[in-house]
């Protein structure tokens, strides 16, 4: 076994390359709030100039063909690119964007030469940034149960309808959702997915208040919306899949967005709530020599390591076309209920501190404050932590002999 | 990046299964769980020809010079029966300890004998004021002339009814600079006069307690040039045996998943199938969540050993979370199984019994937790 790409001269150039390019092109002043949802237009904009350059060499989606803008890569390579993204503590991409993370994904397996060419292309080089339209009002952990109608009148498909917990900060230009194209036919059966230009006619979006506005493994959004339907008139081209395929389509972007692609990245919060026990003195003492903080210590390291290992092993499983079965949903699982205790041992650890973000009281610039809160809103964003389970059990035939497959990636 | 195994780990682990699979029935395992030795002559003769004895002892003394990674593999298959007897106090712990400790000569003895299967070595450590910590090493060794003299009680000390030969870390003189100066190995012969080794009664199998009495021990197995330096040797040997200890324990948690599956396909309650029940299938998640977790944490220390990277954070790190998952798992297991889990003859209790014998070998979760805080230089 080895658990670091061994690098070979190829991939030394490749990281030189990287290095010398990021530091010509990532944007002055690119510093992110601890809290995304204080990320200013400005900031945005100068994320999405750096993802519109990333995705001129194919490099924001770099694991894609380059004929629609990907960059040909392996993973050892993308490995190189996300660990020199790091080190400026960005990743691919480097903004929320479902729409290439899990979207494109889906694209990919289930749309047309034409879908991929007039979809992908403008994804994968960073000119559309794209919300994930998916929860309802009465659709959450059933999201085959879905309501909004798309009925076909022509050459377009009139969407009405509302879906819930939506977006981020600073809008989007493509959406995609699943929609009803058939209510008569079964459960499953009875589903279309459909891309939604930002700006029609009849769209409304309505921002929300919540504790904050939790991410579903990719970079955070910051705020969530609910959006409208009204009479909405999409190109019936924008259908991907084909008719009443929709819940197939999901299968792809559910799959990563249940955990299957892994993860290669350190809790960042647990390292800085470590380094901040090392280095915070109460009563002339370091805070780690408190034994019980000591242990506190060990309790949220150990955590963040086995979802680390566990984000490891399935980001290899993903990457090296491995067969992959319940490992994506028990990396979200275990990151999700972990990421909880962690912040209750975070809690515990640093006290009354850990729950103010005061210029003056607040640790790390209000970063441990914050965790409190996403902890609590991350345990739900792309499942439940009871649905990870759930496929899970399918997954592992638990109680069956046929053992549902994972979502297709490729 | 590569998660897999090597194709030489693949054959030694499809080798072992089969091995195991032809020898080691749930029979055979079940009716040697609770002998004193775990083992009958004939088994240990076997797998003594396979070399797996030697799986670690380099080549030049008569071993297989093999891998963390490869003895890992071929223990977590072990694991996966649970296989009782001395392998890992012999073959691992044992001959690591000598290779860390003794000179020249005594390696060039000792272990091609110990990977034949001819010498069985138990490493005696533990005493009533039980712990890993070298100040809980408390026997006095007197020297006089030539020869040691030994009195008192190792404790808890795994495989002696099975072993030729105890590795006993004994006290030759007080503390000096620090509480690790002062120890030493010392190879006693387990059947010298003074010697009394009596298995431990009770739920732990293979665990002895063993009385030195008046124990004369020749200056010549005295493991080392000189005395006072055996801590280091003994720790060094420690670092590298736990995470091979720790794949047994993940073969073990691996075997009570599988049967848990299969369980929860054929016992019918309320007339479906019991893995149909949402709070059974927790059970079972739990299980591979701990499973999976001892694993990976398992095989990331394996392979910094293997790499010749530091590796002391992460062996305390898998056996932390091991020790503590591999009872986890088998909670779960008699969870989801019910009644039929505590019938003998079924088999989960041999894991069960063997989570809790084995959670306190070489330091149990709470000590490796404190060890990794010190290691990550908190």
């Amino acid at each position: 076994m080895d658990f670091e790409v061994t690098y070979t001269p190829e991939q030394e150039a490749f990281r030189t390359e990287v290095r010398a390019w990021l530091a010509m092109n990532i944007p002055e002043g690119l510093e992110q709030p601890v809290d995304p949802g204080d990320l200013t237009l400005e900031q945005y904009q100068k994320l999405r100039e750096l993802g519109r350059r990333l995705g001129s060499r194919g490099w924001l989606y770099p694991t894609y063909p380059k004929e629609y803008g990907g960059g040909d890569l392996n993973v050892d390579f993308v490995m190189i690119l996300e660990e020199e993204l790091d080190r400026y503590g960005l990743h691919l991409p480097p903004y929320y964007d479902s729409g290439g993370r899990l979207g494109g994904a889906s694209i990919f397996v289930w749309g047309t030469e034409e879908q991929k060419k007039q979809f992908l292309t403008p994804i994968f080089r960073g000119e559309w940034r794209t919300w994930q339209l998916l929860s309802e009002p009465n659709a959450g952990s059933d999201l085959a149960g879905v309501q909004t109608r798309a009925v076909r009148d022509g050459d377009s498909y009139i969407v009405n309808g509302q879906k819930i917990y939506i977006g981020s900060l600073h809008g989007c230009e493509m959406m995609w959702t699943i929609v009803v194209t058939d209510p008569d036919k079964p459960r499953h059966e009875n589903l279309g997915w459909l891309m939604i230009p930002y700006g029609l006619p009849g769209i409304e979006v309505r921002p929300m208040e919540l504790l904050t506005a939790g991410g579903e493994g990719g970079a955070s959004p910051g705020l969530k919306h609910t959006v409208f339907f009204d009479n909405v008139r999409v190109p019936a081209f924008n259908l991907v899949g084909g008719e009443n395929n929709g819940w197939r389509v999901a299968t792809t972007h559910l799959e990563l967005e249940h955990g299957g692609g892994g993860m290669i990245r350190r809790n960042r919060v647990v390292d800085q709530f470590l380094e901040y026990c090392i280095t915070t003195k109460r009563d002339g003492e370091s805070l780690s020599k408190d034994p019980d903080v000591r242990e506190d210590m060990v309790e949220a390291y150990i955590k963040s390591e086995i979802v680390r290992l566990m984000g490891l092993r399935t980001y290899w499983l993903s990457h090296a076309h491995k067969p992959r079965s319940y490992e994506g949903p028990q990396l979200s699982y275990c990151r999700k209920t972990y990421a909880l205790e962690i912040a209750e041992t975070i809690l515990r650890a640093v006290g009354p501190y850990a729950m103010t973000n005061d210029p003056d009281w607040g640790p790390l610039h209000g970063l441990l404050e914050h965790y409190q809160r996403s902890a609590v809103v991350g345990l739900h964003p792309g499942g439940t932590t009871d649905i990870q389970k759930v496929i899970m059990a399918r997954r592992i035939g638990i109680g069956r002999t046929t053992r549902e497959q994972a979502g297709r990636l490729r | 990046m590569d998660l897999g195994l090597t194709e030489a780990q693949e054959i030694l682990k499809t080798t072992a299964a089969s091995f195991l699979q032809q020898e080691y029935p749930k029979e055979t395992i079940i009716a040697l769980e609770s002998t004193p030795t775990g083992v009958t002559p004939e088994l240990f003769r076997k797998v003594a020809e396979l070399g797996w004895l030697g799986i670690l002892i380099p080549e030049e003394y008569g071993g297989e010079g093999r891998s963390y990674t490869d003895a890992a593999v071929l223990f977590e298959e072990l694991g996966r029966g649970p296989v009782a007897g001395p392998y890992f106090s012999s073959g691992i712990l044992g001959a690591l300890t000598v290779l860390h400790s003794g000179t020249e000569a005594q390696k060039r003895t000792i272990l091609p004998q110990v990977a034949s299967g001819e010498r069985v070595i138990s490493v005696a450590v533990t005493e009533p004021h039980y712990g890993w910590r070298p100040e809980t090493v408390q026997l006095r060794a007197s020297r006089q002339g030539d020869t040691y003299t030994l009195n008192g009680v190792k404790l808890f000390v795994h495989d002696a009814q099975a072993a030729t030969h105890l590795l006993c870390a004994v006290r030759t003189s007080p503390p000096n600079n620090g509480a690790s100066s002062g120890i030493t190995l010392l190879l006693v012969d387990a059947k010298a006069p003074g010697v009394t080794i009596r298995t431990l009664p009770g739920w732990m199998a293979q665990v002895d307690e063993v009385r030195l009495h008046n124990v004369r021990v020749p200056a010549a197995d005295v493991l080392g040039e000189t005395e006072g330096q055996g801590w280091e040797a003994l720790e060094a040997a420690a670092m590298q045996a736990i995470p091979i200890l720790c794949a047994y324990q993940v073969g073990s948690c691996q075997t009570v998943f599988d049967i848990s599956v299969a369980y929860s396909r054929t016992r019918v309650q309320f007339g479906q199938p019991i893995g149909r029940f949402q709070r059974v299938q927790d059970h079972i998640v739990n299980i591979v969540n701990n499973l999976d977790a001892a694993r990976w944490t398992t095989y990331e220390a394996l392979w910094k050993l293997d790499a010749g990277r530091p590796a002391a954070a992460s062996v305390h790190l898998a056996k932390a979370v091991t020790s503590e998952a591999y009872l986890k798992v088998c909670d779960s297991g008699h969870e989801v199984h019910a009644g039929v889990g505590v019938i003998r003859e079924y088999g989960l209790t041999l894991h069960t019994q063997r989570s809790r014998t084995l959670y306190h070998l070489l330091g149990d979760a709470r000590y490796h937790r404190r060890r990794l805080a010190d290691a990550m230089g908190w």
